[in-house]
């Protein structure tokens, strides 16, 4: 086993706390994230024995895997899921590449009302009914799971959008066709 | 026929005209007008009159020359191959002027051998001259070519996420599909290229045998053997030159690939999403989140067996219980507040300090409850306090309290004489 010197892990505690609320430390929380990536396996060690599952994506981010959520933390995903999808078809449509625009464009108040607008139909579903929706449903919460961060006016999204389109990659009809029975 | 010297003097003198005149129109026609103001531009000191004159100049030493049948002007075409070259902004050739090239220097390889065979040297000569000439035309378009697509990539590269996908990629496409594939063919072990240099050489060695073996002609032997150590060469500059193109372009072509998989794919899962509902769809996908509830559960087996397993093993490496000494000494919960007794102690003994008084029966008086030990704590503890004036007293003294008899050396409160001893 793994020496665990525990005043070598220095943020244990606020890396712990972002963690378990469900939080993707990505190379934006420089702190963390350096913390993280120099003690990653006293990191791994004692998080396992506490019961999470560290998960380190070479794309860039860490985060504590899950196999199943709470209804409403579901509900949150899909929702999530359901926004990047969107946007990406939004960038591709406008001509724009959309891993590229995905990463470096800001999402402002006006693009999340267009959303809406656009996919009426798809985010009734999801009780979003307007831009402000939205943002409050959505994007907030995206910032809360360390997916997105707030600037000027608007949101940028982060690396760990990836774990979405990996998941985008995995929907086919047998994925629909599984879940009905 | 206008003198090379003179020529270059003027290139010289007017390069930055003509280079302007290069990157504005590129290939396209310009006007007289154009020249004159791109020489106004880099030269604004010049008289109308002497732009008028350069101009003239230019004009007469065909460095640009008019269009037919227009008044249009445009730059000598050598002259720009020359600026192309120099400003390395080269368009990508095709596969097939390089496999025509390489056709010719197989004809010109049988042309050679038969020439050899006949012993006819002159034309032994001149086949190998020509071949020359070839195999250097082949080079410089392998690294025209290969300048060219280093443009194409970083154009790509560079365009900004507004422009359009399909327009960003076009030429990273045509320049894969067009040159880099079919060169890739062509060079390929068991292709026609690396057939035709196989015999070529074949010819060749042949060929420097039989001058060996005759000993006529020796001077064309060196000819031929440097003739054939080029198109070894170039047969090795053009694999290189190939590889590097395609790992410059295989990257794009990878990223747009990828992009239009995760394009196609977002429309396509959208699509079953409208028909069979957000949550139908999405379900059996979606990443899961550790959220706040399941922090203070231990909600899933696994969490369980960690946790139980991690009882066993985690220990803070650098745990350690308390030493006996750590352990304060019990205290008696009808002992008063130190703090309480000093202040008291304090009061009482600010104005009647002319005689010294005892500390045990001011304990003694002001708690009578106290049991001997607990008193003596208190006594203790008010003689090893530095704030306090107290002196102890020469003399043996035997004092009573809480109805026990001591014999000790007792501290008094006092100013004169505080004599400091710690032994009672």
């Amino acid at each position: 086993m793994t020496d665990i010197n525990l005043d070598d892990l220095t943020h244990l505690q606020a890396i712990n706390k972002k963690l378990t609320s469900g939080y993707h430390i990505s190379e934006q929380d420089t702190l963390m994230w350096q913390e993280l990536d120099q003690h990653i396996d006293a990191y791994r060690s004692l998080f396992n024995a506490l019961g999470h599952d560290l998960q380190h994506d070479s794309r860039g981010f860490y985060y504590f895997g899950s196999d199943e959520s709470t209804p409403n933390m579901g509900k949150i995903s899909r929702a999530i899921a359901l926004t990047i999808y969107i946007l990406i078809e939004n960038y591709a449509n406008t001509g724009k590449d959309p891993m590229r625009a995905l990463f470096d464009e800001v999402n402002d108040l006006e693009l999340m009302q267009t959303l809406v607008q656009i996919n009426k139909h798809l985010f009734d579903q999801l009780e979003i009914f307007s831009g402000s929706d939205l943002r409050k449903d959505v994007y907030l919460r995206m910032v809360r799971l360390g997916l997105a961060r707030e600037v000027e006016n608007g949101f940028m999204l982060q690396a760990p959008i990836y774990r979405y389109i990996d998941a985008l990659m995995e929907v086919n009809e047998e994925t629909y066709l599984g879940d009905d029975e | 026929m206008i003198p090379a010297k003179k020529l270059l003097n003027t290139l010289t003198e007017h390069w930055g005209v003509l280079e302007l005149l290069f990157k504005r129109f590129k290939m396209a026609d310009f006007s007289l007008k154009d020249v004159q103001n791109a020489i106004k531009q880099k030269q604004p000191s010049w008289s109308n009159e002497r732009i008028y004159k350069e101009t003239n100049r230019l004009l007469n030493q065909d460095i640009i020359i008019p269009l037919a049948k227009s008044s249009q002007l445009e730059i000598n075409r050598a002259i720009a191959d020359f600026a192309t070259f120099l400003l390395q902004e080269e368009h990508l050739g095709l596969a097939q002027e390089i496999s025509v090239l390489v056709d010719d220097l197989a004809r010109l390889g049988n042309r050679l051998a038969k020439a050899g065979e006949i012993e006819d040297y002159d034309e032994l000569r001149r086949f190998s001259r020509i071949m020359d000439d070839r195999v250097r035309k082949i080079m410089k378009l392998f690294a025209h070519n290969e300048n060219a697509i280093l443009n194409i990539v970083e154009q790509a590269k560079a365009d900004n996420a507004v422009q359009s996908l399909q327009k960003r990629y076009q030429a990273v496409i045509e320049a894969f599909d067009e040159y880099i594939e079919p060169m890739l063919e062509m060079v390929d072990i068991r292709g026609d290229f690396h057939a035709c240099f196989n015999t070529i050489e074949a010819q060749i060695s042949a060929q420097i045998q039989q001058i060996d073996r005759l000993g006529k002609s020796y001077q064309d032997k060196r000819m031929l053997e440097q003739l054939r150590t080029r198109i070894l060469e170039m047969h090795l500059v053009g694999r290189e030159s190939l590889r590097k193109s395609a790992d410059m372009l295989m990257p794009l072509r990878e990223e747009l690939r990828r992009n239009n998989l995760i394009t196609r794919q977002a429309a396509k899962v959208l699509g079953l999403v409208r028909k069979n509902g957000v949550d139908n769809m999405l379900s059996a996908v979606q990443p899961n989140f550790v959220s706040d509830a399941q922090r203070f559960s231990l909600g899933q087996q696994r969490h369980i067996v960690a946790y139980m397993a991690g009882l066993v093993d985690f220990e803070h490496d650098e745990y350690q219980l308390p030493e006996h000494d750590d352990v304060p000494a019990y205290q008696s919960p009808y002992i008063p507040d130190y703090n309480d007794v000093k202040t008291q102690f304090r009061k009482r003994f600010k104005k009647a300090s002319k005689k010294a008084q005892p500390l045990l029966s001011f304990l003694d008086e002001s708690y009578p409850d106290l049991e001997a030990d607990e008193m003596l704590f208190l006594y203790q503890k008010l003689i090893s306090d530095g704030d306090l004036e107290i002196s102890q007293s020469q003399e043996k003294v035997k004092i009573k309290i809480a109805q026990q008899h001591f014999s000790l050396y007792p501290f008094n409160s006092s100013i004169a004489d505080d004599k400091k001893a710690t032994e009672q």
